[in-house]
């Protein structure tokens, strides 16, 4: 202990374990046990004028797509534990396979797959803010698109 | 009437510069000794008493009576030479050959009451001791030895409490009884 | 010493005077009886004589004249502001105190950091693809700036595929 009492050597000491304790706590930051995932799944069409009021939130998103009309079709969420995914059927015999990836700076990286029975049309990776979602589309249907909403929250 | 020192200060703080030389005159060989007994090299010693005046003649305007000029004026000092000490690029055996210097060149007048071989070595083996203390353990050991100062007016000049004045004496005298423990 | 270890603080306490006269007394008792404590004693007052003797007989006398007229000089002397801003940062931060000042500015700097990322990375909406395989679809990605949207797009035009679906719906939208 007499070696703490010298200013250099107490310097480094704090020094060192000031920066272990701040990249442990501030970089490498504790994984989330579950995500709760959201998938909400959208019809988009020209057929009218419609919007649906169950989607106010999304406005102003969905009118960045230009469609005149848009319908809530199903809205679903699922709690997925950590290194597990779930698998949500989409209108249109279509399903999307979601696995959380890892959570860092408060951003959570979401693996996608979507498939259209067996299949697969789209693979992708999206890193979302926490609370956040991208739009996923383009499928056709019934006379319209199918648009996805999927939005994620750590638990 | 001599003033007091308060007055003196009071005087300094209104620009009287004649009352700064009474003060510096009442306690420059008191800081000196202080100084040398930590820095154990005159020319080195001179300097920082010199600045400490130096300084406090600075600081006087802000000094409000708080504590007694002696130990503002201490503190100063010590705090330099604190610093000094940190400083400080010689070594023990310099510091012996430039005492040795300083005491022949002053010739017979000068030669230390200690003629006895075994109290010359005693010496030279308690200076060396003193000089491997940290320069907080050496503050409280001279400013004891020296000035004689009571536990609280070595905590007030250093900034510490007393029981840690008493603790770093305790530790030094114990330190310098085990290198000295032969001649003891 | 016999179990008087504690005895010595106490010891050195009387010899600078810092005993009360009740303390003094009953340790001044201990010492005849105590022959631990008498040496001890003995051993601190041969080390304090010995330690006045050295620091004050080789502290040679100062002429007071030659003395002032140096302070007087560096009083008088116009010091470079540098030296009056370092002597005024040795003086708000000694040693001692930087030793502590120095690790907690590096751990506030680096705490900042990552808060700031960590603040930054909840505050970027924008989603990042990091990667997208379409099976040999066009895909289009879009970033709307106003609502941090980001779409992915999949168009049905893959040869042979969904005529049907591309005859009633549209192309695509509108972006």
């Amino acid at each position: 202990m007499k070696l703490l009492k010298k200013p250099p050597l107490r310097v480094l000491l704090f020094s060192l374990v000031a920066m272990l304790a701040v990249a442990v706590t501030g970089t490498a930051q504790t994984q989330p046990q579950n995500i709760e995932v959201r998938i909400g799944a959208i019809l988009a069409s020209n057929q009218n004028d419609e919007f649906d009021a169950r989607l106010k939130g999304l406005e102003k998103q969905l009118r960045v797509l230009k469609y005149r009309s848009y319908r809530l079709l199903t809205d679903k969420s699922e709690n997925i534990p950590r290194n597990g995914n779930k698998v949500f059927e989409i209108p249109g015999g279509r399903s999307l396979m979601v696995t959380p990836q890892e959570f860092q700076d408060n951003r959570i990286a979401l693996q996608v797959r979507l498939t259209d029975g067996k299949k697969p049309l789209l693979d992708t990776t999206v890193r979302i803010a926490n609370k956040g979602n991208f739009i996923l589309g383009g499928p056709p249907h019934e006379g319209g698109v199918l648009v996805l909403s999927i939005s994620a929250t750590v638990q | 009437m001599e003033l007091t020192d308060r007055e003196l200060v009071q005087r300094c703080q209104a620009g009287e510069m004649s009352a700064f030389q009474e003060l510096v005159s009442r306690y420059h060989q008191k800081v000196y000794m202080v100084i040398f007994g930590l820095l154990r090299n005159r020319e080195d010693a001179l300097d920082v008493a010199q600045e400490t005046f130096f300084r406090a003649h600075r600081k006087i305007g802000g000094f409000q009576g708080g504590s007694s000029f002696y130990t503002w004026i201490y503190r100063i000092a010590v705090n330099l030479s604190i610093d000094a000490q940190r400083r400080q690029k010689r070594n023990p055996l310099d510091f012996r050959e430039s005492m040795d210097d300083l005491l022949e060149s002053q010739g017979e007048a000068a030669r230390d009451p200690f003629a006895d071989l075994h109290d010359k070595e005693l010496r030279e083996k308690l200076t060396s001791a003193i000089n491997d203390l940290t320069p907080e353990h050496k503050a409280v050991i001279v400013l004891r030895t020296i000035e004689g100062l009571s536990y609280k007016d070595i905590g007030e000049i250093l900034g510490c409490s007393e029981g840690t004045v008493m603790s770093r004496l305790h530790y030094a005298r114990k330190k310098l009884q085990d290198k000295l423990s032969a001649f003891l | 010493m016999n179990g008087c270890e504690d005895k010595v603080a106490s010891i050195e306490r009387w010899l600078d005077g810092e005993l009360s006269g009740a303390e003094s007394e009953s340790l001044r008792v201990h010492m005849v009886a105590c022959a631990g404590c008498s040496e001890a004693r003995r051993r601190l007052e041969k080390l304090q004589s010995t330690l006045t003797d050295v620091l004050l007989s080789e502290a040679q006398p100062v002429d007071f004249m030659p003395f002032w007229r140096a302070v007087q000089l560096r009083i008088n002397e116009k010091r470079p502001w540098y030296q009056d801003a370092l002597d005024w940062m040795r003086g708000v931060l000694p040693a001692s105190r930087l030793a502590w000042v120095v690790p907690a500015v590096i751990a506030l700097l680096l705490a900042g950091v990552s808060l700031e990322s960590y603040w930054r990375g909840g505050r970027n909406a924008f989603a990042t693809v990091e990667s997208i395989d379409a099976y040999g679809r066009n895909v289009a990605l879009l970033r709307e700036y106003d609502t941090k949207t980001t779409v992915i797009w999949l168009y049905q035009d893959q040869e042979g595929e969904n005529e049907a679906a591309e005859e009633t719906a549209p192309s695509g939208p509108a972006f």
